[in-house]
């Protein structure tokens, strides 16, 4: 059978459970300030926030995977297709976009232009260092790794730091071969 | 033209206050504001009306002075906003509409989480966008 990936997350998105994204917004917020309040400095709270969003990625993954019906991708930038276009629309609401592939094609540049986890959201002259959505790049980062990719993402550009857009750089490091725990011939 | 808007918080703490001239009375508009907060109280305490005014939000024309109009909002966790004007003939919708207009503003600026409830108000956006809504303020109605 051919694979029927869908080319967006519009249809998902419109049958999955919503909340209200002011309510979204307001609480990963103050999980953020919280954080901020507990680690007190910058650095760690980018890693905190990393590693919850890893923890999100390891499960969201299967949750995408059951809902969306995409099939096996044949290659890297299929997944980050697939990433920008269903599964930032399924789970937050906007459309990514994908550019700057490098030549092997294992970098490339997820680019948001509309962010709702950022709505009300200024940074404060003391917190200049924070990549306030670091949740995301760990939730990736989390997803992939389920699905035998390891990744590296960092953000290139933060509409909080003054840039127009976010970009996150995803970068392939390893592609985990799949082991199964059975031989073909059996 | 608007030469002074200020937010204090319920307690006549001061959140936020910008005077919009040239010349340097930014104490003398302070002074007006400041004074304008016994007249919300006053007019708070002694609801004139009841009924369907009950919620009302825009308190009106506080009280003129020679040179100034100073009109009053009162939101519902008892933030108070105030706006001195020089315009003598103003119309009761643009006050009304800059409020409304404003009280958006206030209530994104307040919603940013680094933003401490009852603290000053800091935001540069806050800050543009009050500056935008006083520049086009009665620019609808014509005058």
């Amino acid at each position: 059978m051919a694979p029927v990936a869908p080319k967006s997350g519009d249809a998902i998105f419109a049958s999955v459970d919503r909340v209200n994204a002011e309510l979204f917004t307001l609480t990963y917020g103050a999980i953020v300030r919280q954080l901020l309040t507990d680690l007190e400095e910058v650095e760690e709270v980018n890693k905190q926030l990393d590693q919850m969003g890893y923890n999100i990625g390891v499960r969201l993954v299967d949750e995408f995977l059951a809902k969306s019906n995409v099939s096996r991708c044949v290659d890297f930038r299929e997944t980050a297709e697939v990433i920008a276009k269903v599964g930032f629309k399924m789970f937050l609401g906007v459309t990514a976009s994908v550019s700057n592939w490098d030549a092997e094609g294992t970098t490339c540049s997820i680019i948001l232009e509309d962010n709702p986890l950022v709505d009300f959201v200024e940074l404060p002259d003391t917190c200049q260092g924070l990549y306030y959505c670091n949740i995301l790049s760990g939730v990736i980062r989390g997803a992939l790794e389920m699905v035998s990719m390891k990744t590296e993402v960092t953000w290139l550009r933060d509409m909080l730091r003054g840039d127009d857009v976010f970009e996150l750089q995803v970068k392939l490091l390893k592609q985990v071969p799949e082991e199964y725990p059975y031989k073909d011939d059996e | 033209m608007i030469v002074c808007v200020a937010v204090v918080g319920h307690q006549n703490n001061p959140l936020y206050i910008q005077s919009f001239t040239e010349a340097d009375d930014a104490l003398k508009l302070h002074h007006i504001v400041h004074c304008s907060l016994d007249v919300v109280d006053e007019r708070v305490n002694n609801p004139k009306k009841s009924g369907p005014t009950l919620n009302e939000t825009f308190l009106g024309l506080l009280y003129p002075t020679e040179n100034y109009k100073v009109y009053g909002y009162l939101t519902n966790t008892k933030v108070k906003f105030i706006l001195v004007t020089t315009d003598l003939d103003v119309r009761d919708a643009d006050v009304r509409n800059f409020f409304r207009r404003f009280h958006t503003a206030y209530v994104d600026a307040v919603s940013n989480p680094f933003h401490v409830p009852g603290k000053k108000i800091t935001s540069k956006v806050f800050a543009e966008r009050v500056s935008t809504i006083v520049k086009s303020f009665g620019l609808s109605s014509g005058s």
